[in-house]
């Protein structure tokens, strides 16, 4: 076999979006990621680490294994962290690889008649329609307004009732009317404008957490730029990608690229980890299906918001103090996927009034990870545990975040464990800094 | 193939979740960090105490399956590899720190505990455990000692064999074994605890450790120095030593490594230049300073291009991580990274860079050269594809060579990953066929059978009759 053969060997993978064999290759089994990986660590079992997982990804590669059970197994236990992506010296990226099983493994374990209609449903007609996303939020808001959910948690009637679902029960917020319908397609800048950005609203920021993203929006204008929200703009892709449907997932990311390279805007900014991070990935995703140009041109204009406050430099007059100790939890996504670490800290050091308490380990992962949090509820208590224990050690008023998954999951593990914190989005943080007349 | 019933047995004893069988758990433990050595073992087993891994041993004996014991598979000569099958012995679950013993300054350990785990629960008693091999936040203790691992403090501290009071284990006939004690001066009979340190596994399997420990340096300094060319960093190196100076760390990096480092860690190592050299030395704060001026002095008298003093711990730890980084971002640049540890006499460390300058050249290789340039210690790593078989044949005579070369000036073919599955072709060139033949007799002595990880160190059979040098370094799957 030559070497240029060997680069696409595909062996008992299926041969589209299989991994790519050099980028399995390349892992020396140096085990670095070993102690970085939540389920190694979990479990002790090598295959349950980011190189036995690679490692199971080269047997199948080199037709050493099939794409076993065994194999969609450890594709969907992964919680895609991207720990070991941080970890790894040789610039091995074992959660995308895990990415790309996930998809492999629809074609090899189709799920039943009922499973497929379903998955078919929420993954190709709901999350991709924003009206159906928010149709399909109606019945818990009224559900929550009515008061049954007051009843529900505290006749404990879930509990009877599989693990997950009185999880995720209890993790919903309290619901208010999603913002994407709500927002003015631009929020004119504040003082002296110093650009025109885009903002990417993320589907559980609308839905979960709008008056977060309200503040992002605040935040950006205080600050001198306009806000432009296209009405249109569809999920990012993330939890297909998750879910293992990159064909979804591809679809959507086309339809974002278009509809904001049709703006007039100098960056596309987000509130949303997970968000961010996909649209960052757009370039491979789209390799092949969209302009190389305009590829890069999107993807050199994504920011986190806080990534963007801290390159253009936080404009500090007229902030007001808020008297506060917090703690910062990294968001996988935020930290690990984009490697952005010091600039939300640097946010944070800029709102007066703030005390910063550093938490040890704050990017190990809270164990939330898209629905892996709800499918193994047990393990994910775990490593949620380990977080609160850190959290709990700082005393801070406040456990501050960037992503809508680890709010959700924080919040939840903070109020079952009865601790002091409140759990914030960055913004929201920033935005008690605002002064009152900014709206 | 291993009997469903003994597979049933070590699960009734040991544990559903201690007994790994499956073909996706065989395929993920049957490799260390060792390039192009794969072999499936037919069970791995975690035992949680001395009586199970008996227990485990006694079923393997039943079956005819031989044994390789695995710490975290960090090794660089195949050690954990099983390359007869059979049974694994998983040890990184048997990870408690049974003891610090301050009145005594030692720790004991069962044979999982991760090494830097070790290290910080006795620093956190104001006490120091010196050694530390590159993986310590991976690697285990009990592998530490089967591998004798040595580390960036080797210079000064010596190696994990130097620090080893007493071990406990299992011999090859399932009995259990002691050696050592807490005693500071032990002189009854032979030294079986420095034999099982370094033995590679194939002696006993350890199952606790108890080390020395010792307090820590008060003092520390860092220092920095770029050189225009390596062998002048060769020369520093003998020259720090000839001086009487020993610092704690002696650690050199060669332009590609620097390169590969930079583009990882991104601390602002500048490019161009041809070495560098971190020196730490500790200590007293006295002798510390004197002793740092000392090392600026003779850095200063071979021209050393650039010399910076660490501004800070902050900073020193940040120069000193980057080098703990050397190894695996050369491994960012190509699929396959060969990694040796020749090790050379320190008067001579010079003229070996000056070879493997010239037979990177004359095989037409990408090699990245770093190490413990203080204890002579070198990893000149041969950065390539597997795939490409020409390439392969190259670095293999360009190992070769170098070790001739190597051999000749006084060194030696491993100087901390040991023999392994990597070295064996080598070792009778370094020990001679008689050194074999006591070392197999020793072997014997321990394990009639043969069962305790077979294949490792040397071949059972003639000593003669050394395999290819190719077989040596690059088993195939």
């Amino acid at each position: 076999m030559s070497l240029t053969e060997s680069k696409e060997r595909t062996g008992n993978f299926r041969p589209q979006d299989a991994p790519h064999y050099d980028d399995v290759l390349q892992c020396m089994r140096c085990g670095f990621c070993l102690p970085t990986c939540p389920t190694y660590v979990l479990t002790g079992r090598e295959r349950s680490s980011p190189r036995g997982r690679v490692a199971l990804a080269r047997a199948v590669a080199e037709e050493k294994l099939e794409f076993s059970r065994a194999v969609r197994d450890e594709a969907f236990f992964c919680l895609d962290c991207r720990a070991c992506t941080s970890a790894c010296p040789s610039g091995v990226r074992a959660g995308e690889v895990m990415e790309v099983c996930r998809d492999q493994a629809q074609s090899f374990y189709p799920l039943g008649r009922t499973g497929k209609a379903l998955r078919e449903f929420i993954l190709e007609k709901m999350v991709p329609s924003p009206g159906l996303m928010e149709a399909s939020m109606l019945p818990t808001r009224l559900y929550q307004r009515l008061g049954i959910q007051w009843l529900v948690r505290h006749l404990k009637v879930l509990n009877l009732g599989p693990d997950w679902m009185a999880k995720a029960e209890g993790m919903i917020p309290e619901l208010h009317k999603p913002l994407r319908p709500q927002l003015p397609p631009v929020v004119p800048a504040k003082g002296e404008k110093r650009g025109r950005v885009g903002f990417f609203l993320g589907c559980v920021m609308t839905l979960m957490y709008p008056s977060v993203s309200r503040q992002t929006v605040r935040v950006l204008a205080q600050q001198g730029f306009d806000v432009v929200t296209p009405r249109d703009t569809k999920c990012c892709g993330a939890p297909h990608l998750s879910e293992g449907d990159r064909t979804t997932a591809r679809r959507l990311a086309k339809f974002n690229l278009d509809l904001f390279m049709a703006e007039e805007i100098d960056y596309i900014v987000t509130d949303c980890a997970g968000c961010g991070a996909a649209l960052k990935e757009y370039e491979e995703l789209l390799a092949e299906s969209a302009d190389q140009r305009s590829l890069e041109i999107f993807r050199s204009k994504i920011r986190d918001v806080s990534e963007f406050l801290f390159e253009v430099g936080i404009r500090e007059e007229g902030l007001v103090p808020v008297n506060a100790t917090v703690t910062y939890h990294e968001p996988c996504h935020l930290c690990h996927a984009q490697g952005i670490s010091r600039q939300p800290r640097e946010v944070i050091k800029h709102i007066p009034g703030v005390e910063l308490r550093e938490m040890n380990e704050s990017n190990w992962c809270c164990g939330s990870a898209a629905t892996w949090g709800l499918k193994y509820s047990e393990e994910s208590q775990k490593v949620l545990d380990r977080k609160l224990e850190n959290v709990r050690a700082t005393n801070a008023d406040y456990l501050v975040t960037a992503n809508p998954g680890c709010h959700l999951q924080l919040a939840w593990g903070v109020r079952e464990a009865d601790m002091p914190q409140k759990v914030l989005h960055l913004m929201e943080l920033m935005g008690r800094a605002l002064p009152p007349d900014s709206e | 193939m291993i009997s469903t019933t003994a597979i049933a047995h070590l699960k009734e004893k040991l544990g559903d979740s201690q007994v790994l069988h499956e073909k996706e758990d065989l395929l993920t433990l049957g490799y260390d960090s060792t390039p192009g050595v794969h072999h499936l073992p037919e069970v791995v087993v975690y035992p949680q105490t001395a009586e199970q891994m008996i227990w485990a041993m006694e079923i393997a004996h039943r079956e005819g399956l031989p044994l390789t014991p695995r710490g975290s598979g960090t090794g660089l000569s195949g050690g954990s590899v099983p390359v007869r099958g059979g049974m694994v012995i998983g040890l990184s679950r048997m990870n408690r720190i049974l003891e610090i013993d301050e009145e005594n300054l030692t720790a004991t350990a069962e044979a999982g505990v991760v090494t830097l785990d070790l290290f910080n629960a006795v620093a956190a008693k104001g006490l120091f455990y010196p050694p530390d091999p590159g993986s310590q936040k991976i690697s285990t203790l009990g592998g530490n000692v089967a591998e004798n691992a040595g580390g960036l403090r080797g210079l000064k501290y010596g190696v994990t064999r130097d620090y080893v009071m007493q071990l406990k284990g299992v011999l090859p006939d399932r009995s259990l074994f002691c050696t050592g004690g807490k005693s500071v001066k032990d002189v009854a009979g032979y030294g079986f605890k420095d034999l099982m340190s370094g033995s590679e596994g194939t002696l006993g399997l350890i199952t606790e450790v108890t080390v020395k420990l010792i307090p820590p340096p008060q003092d520390k300094r860092t220092i920095l120095a770029y050189f225009n060319d390596v062998r002048t960093a060769g020369e520093a190196v003998s020259r720090i030593i000839a001086a009487k100076i020993i610092p704690s760390t002696m650690e050199i990096m060669d332009r590609a490594t620097i390169n590969c480092v930079e583009d990882y860690v991104k601390i602002g190592l500048p490019r161009q230049m041809a070495a560098l050299l971190l020196i730490e030395v500790d200590g007293h704060p006295a002798p510390v300073a004197e002793e740092a001026d000392g090392v600026r002095a003779i850095l200063e008298q071979v021209k050393a291009a650039e010399i910076h003093v660490a501004r800070d711990a902050a900073h020193a730890a940040d120069l000193a991580a980057a080098r703990r980084t050397a190894l695996s971002a050369l491994a960012r640049v190509s699929p396959t990274t060969l990694l040796e540890d020749a090790t050379v006499p320190r008067s001579r460390l010079a003229e070996t860079f000056g070879e493997i300058e010239r037979l990177t050249q004359k095989y037409g290789l990408k090699v990245g050269t770093f190490g413990h340039a203080g204890d002579g210690n070198l990893h000149p790593t041969v950065l390539c594809d597997e795939r490409d078989q020409d390439e392969m044949k190259r670095a293999h005579d360009f190992y070769n060579e170098l070790y001739e070369q190597v051999l000749a000036s006084g060194g030696t073919v491993s100087g901390e990953h040991g023999i392994g599955l990597a070295k064996k072709a080598y070792l009778s060139r370094q020990i001679g066929e008689g050194g074999v033949r006591v070392m197999k007799r020793i072997k014997q002595a321990f394990d009639p059978e043969g069962i305790l990880n077979p294949g490792k160190i040397f071949d059972e059979g003639d000593p003669c009759t050394t395999p290819h040098v190719e077989e040596g370094f690059r088993v195939s799957h």
